[in-house]
């Protein structure tokens, strides 16, 4: 009786596995790059934060000890106060800035699409070393900006040296790469249905109004989208302080990038630079997770009921 | 599908942290080996293992930082020793400005991808070979490498944990360099003493808008310039035994000297030089065009703030101020030790500091200290550099501890840094610049 039914001609078992998992195979080169250059550093990062490995001693201590000299030593905590006045900074102020060109660029203007590639063009210079040395040039005592500025009888200040300004300088240089952003705040916009707007309009709204009450809700979706990639970005930040004024003066611009470089490749304290790496990725999560969070109050997406 | 990929990433996550736990283990265990091998095993070097060359030729490769000149002499000494030398076909470089650079060479040395040779600097060996773990015992290679062509004294520099880990190729110690144009405009002598020194200033302070100092020192030459003052008064080295040989007190007088030079105008402050936007004081407009008239740097530095001075002709070696002062081996020559083919790298290193590619050389490293390296190197030496070099070293008689250039101390963001700007930012009083000075000093010590 059981072999009354004729078994199914179909495929081998390995051609069925094989069937079942291509698309595992497809991604496995991916996998393995992730696992290799991504999951493993990151899983052998938490576990020398637990350690005092140092490149050329190696490992003589285990515990949480580098978590508690952190918040015990004071360039740290420095670095850590003077990252979040960066992010509280660039973020707002870029996303603004980007909002506001996009919004401007938006309008049916003469060369519209030169002035788009224009302000493109920053975001794709921004980040790279030779910007961060002209950088330092326009803003030295005797640079560009001071000399403009003794043309209209301002004696510019030392931007690059005084504690109190240098930190505006690497955050200028943060804001004026807001082309990426633009891009898709440019493109959100041209997604707010025109009808919205004529209807609007019949009901008497102005552009304030309507800029405010349609406009930005309806692209809630890549604020938030830009505000989360820009925190995480801002947080990595290292080619500028490095550049332009190497965490100085008196570390007014040492980021929390720059500090677990200085440990990790100058004091070989590859422990102490993971523990710091990491407190900088929970701060950092958070921060995602809050965004995440609270866009059920503030993201309206349009296909949801 | 996602279960098994879920299964798969938290699989790897745990074999990262258990290979990281064995990474950690051969560290350790390495770490004890070292501290078993000690002195015997690092000299034992010499005594066990033979060196010879190969029968087929091979390829060899080396690094080092510096300026154009160097990169320049080094090239070309390289192509004349490959071309006289049939057992070695290559020799692939690699090279590149002095910033930086300690950054990368410490991750080659850590992870064993360093060159087969490599130009060190002086206190690399305790740093990154306390215990002879990095650099090839130089011992065993006499048969290739002519060590009788050194003083004894400087070999016994780079001996570290028994072993000679590297080859110093010049002795170096710090000197004034003085703008002469600057001083004939502004109608002082230049200084020959601390006194005059301090009575330039005032005389620089009243030319013109005050914009022209005598010298300009950045945080590391002033915590230089400090031990060379200290040592000139009170006769004894910095740090003796692992020890810092000065008192508190002794160290409250050095930093009042170097706070007077900014008071009496005789140095800009840290911040007016961080202003200047400048990445070196050789690239420091100020000092091309005699607003800055002087520096306190390397002898082997000489030829490079010559060369930048708009008038080089201005350029004038300084006398040392004070009777006392350091030097120390300026850089050297070591051997890896993954380095497959010893004997030809130091035959390399031999033809460099010893041979015919030492004229070749001629000052880039320094004032060479091989004596059959200085003859060779005959006129390419720099007379500039050769005049600093005498100066100092019939001054400076004072040793110095390789610790003393840790990089905790002297790294942008280490202890000199922050104790020289502080004080000049005035962020730290006289007394507490001092107690941080100390307190690094002996967390390093």
């Amino acid at each position: 009786m059981k072999n009354s039914v004729p078994q199914v001609q179909g495929r081998s078992p390995a051609r069925k596995w094989l069937d079942n998992n291509l698309g595992l195979i497809y991604i496995l080169p991916w996998i393995i790059g992730f696992c290799v250059f991504k999951a493993y550093p990151f899983g052998l990062s938490l576990f020398y934060s637990f350690t005092d490995m140092n490149f050329f001693n190696g490992i003589s201590q285990y515990g949480i000890m580098n978590y508690i000299e952190i918040f015990n030593t004071a360039k740290i905590t420095k670095a850590l106060t003077v990252t979040a006045q960066y992010c509280l900074i660039t973020v707002p102020l870029k996303l603004a800035f980007a909002l506001f060109i996009a919004y401007i660029l938006n309008f049916n203007i003469k060369f519209v699409n030169a002035f788009r590639t224009a302000y493109y063009v920053p975001s794709i210079l921004g980040g790279s070393v030779a910007i961060a040395v002209l950088w330092k040039a326009l803003f030295r005592d005797e640079g560009m900006v001071n000399t403009l500025l003794s043309y209209i009888g301002v004696q510019g200040p030392s931007w690059l040296s005084d504690p109190d300004y240098a930190l505006f300088i690497i955050c200028f240089l943060r804001i004026w790469q807001f082309g990426s952003a633009m891009v898709l705040f440019l493109a959100a916009l041209k997604g707010v249905p025109a009808d919205v707007y004529e209807a609007a309009t019949i009901d008497g709204a102005g552009k304030w109004k309507q800029f405010f009450s349609i406009t930005v809700p309806m692209i809630t979706p890549v604020i938030f989208y830009n505000l989360v990639t820009q925190i995480c970005q801002a947080f990595q930040e290292f080619n500028g302080p490095y550049i332009i004024t190497n965490g100085g003066p008196r570390n007014s611009t040492t980021l929390v990038s720059l500090l677990v470089y200085r440990y990790a490749f100058q004091q070989n304290e590859m422990g102490m630079a993971s523990a710091i790496a990491w407190v900088m990725f929970i701060i950092c999560a958070a921060l995602t997770i809050i965004a995440f969070t609270s866009q059920k109050k503030w993201v309206y997406y349009s296909d949801e009921r | 599908m996602k279960k098994l990929l879920a299964l798969l990433l938290a699989l790897v996550m745990c074999c990262a942290l258990l290979v990281g736990c064995g990474g950690n283990n051969n560290a350790a265990a390495n770490d004890t080996a070292g501290d078993a091998a000690t002195d015997d095993s690092a000299a034992g070097d010499a005594e066990s293992v033979t060196y010879a060359l190969s029968e087929t030729p091979v390829s060899l490769s080396i690094s080092w930082w510096g300026g154009d000149s160097r990169h320049s002499a080094y090239q070309d000494a390289i192509a004349a020793f490959v071309e006289a030398t049939p057992s070695v076909e290559e020799v692939t470089v690699d090279f590149g400005a002095w910033s930086g650079w300690e950054d990368k060479m410490s991750t080659y040395f850590a992870s064993g991808t360093a060159a087969d040779v490599c130009q060190v600097n002086w206190n690399w060996l305790t740093s990154y070979s306390s215990q002879g773990q990095t650099f090839v015992d130089l011992n065993g290679l006499s048969e290739f490498l002519d060590l009788t062509q050194f003083d004894e004294n400087a070999l016994a520099q780079c001996t570290v944990a028994g072993a000679l880990q590297c080859i110093p190729a010049a002795m170096t110690g710090r000197i004034f360099y003085w703008n002469s144009e600057t001083f004939e405009k502004v109608g002082v002598a230049i200084p020959t003493t601390y006194e005059e020194l301090i009575a330039a200033g005032q005389a620089f302070a009243e030319f013109e808008d005050g914009s022209y100092y005598p010298v300009a020192l950045g945080e590391y030459d002033r915590m230089i310039l400090m031990v060379y003052y200290l040592e000139s008064i009170y006769g004894k080295d910095w740090v003796v035994d692992g020890a810092l040989n000065y008192s508190e007190e002794e160290i409250i007088e050095g930093l009042e000297f170097i706070q007077s030079l900014e008071d009496n105008h005789v140095t800009p402050t840290v911040q007016q030089i961080l202003g200047d936007g400048a990445e070196s004081l050789d690239k420091n407009p100020k000092w091309m065009d005699g607003r800055y008239a002087g520096i306190f740097e390397w002898d082997s530095s000489a030829s490079k703030f010559h060369g930048s001075l708009n008038n080089p002709d201005a350029f004038v070696v300084g006398d040392e101020l004070g009777e006392g002062g350091f030097t120390k081996v300026s850089l050297g020559l070591a051997i890896t030790k993954t380095c497959e083919h010893p004997a030809e790298a130091a035959l390399l290193i031999d033809y460099l500091l010893n041979g015919d590619g030492a004229a070749i050389m001629g000052s880039q490293l320094g004032i060479p200290l091989s004596k059959s390296g200085l003859e060779a190197a005959g006129e390419a030496v720099d007379a500039l550099t050769a005049e600093a070099n005498s100066k100092v070293l019939a001054t400076c008689t004072n040793a110095l501890d390789p610790k003393f250039e840790d990089s905790s101390l002297k790294a942008s963001d280490g202890v000199y840094y922050d104790v020289m700007s502080g004080l000049s930012y005035g962020d730290y009083s006289i007394e507490e610049a001092a107690q941080i000075l100390i307190e690094g000093i002996e967390g390093v010590l």
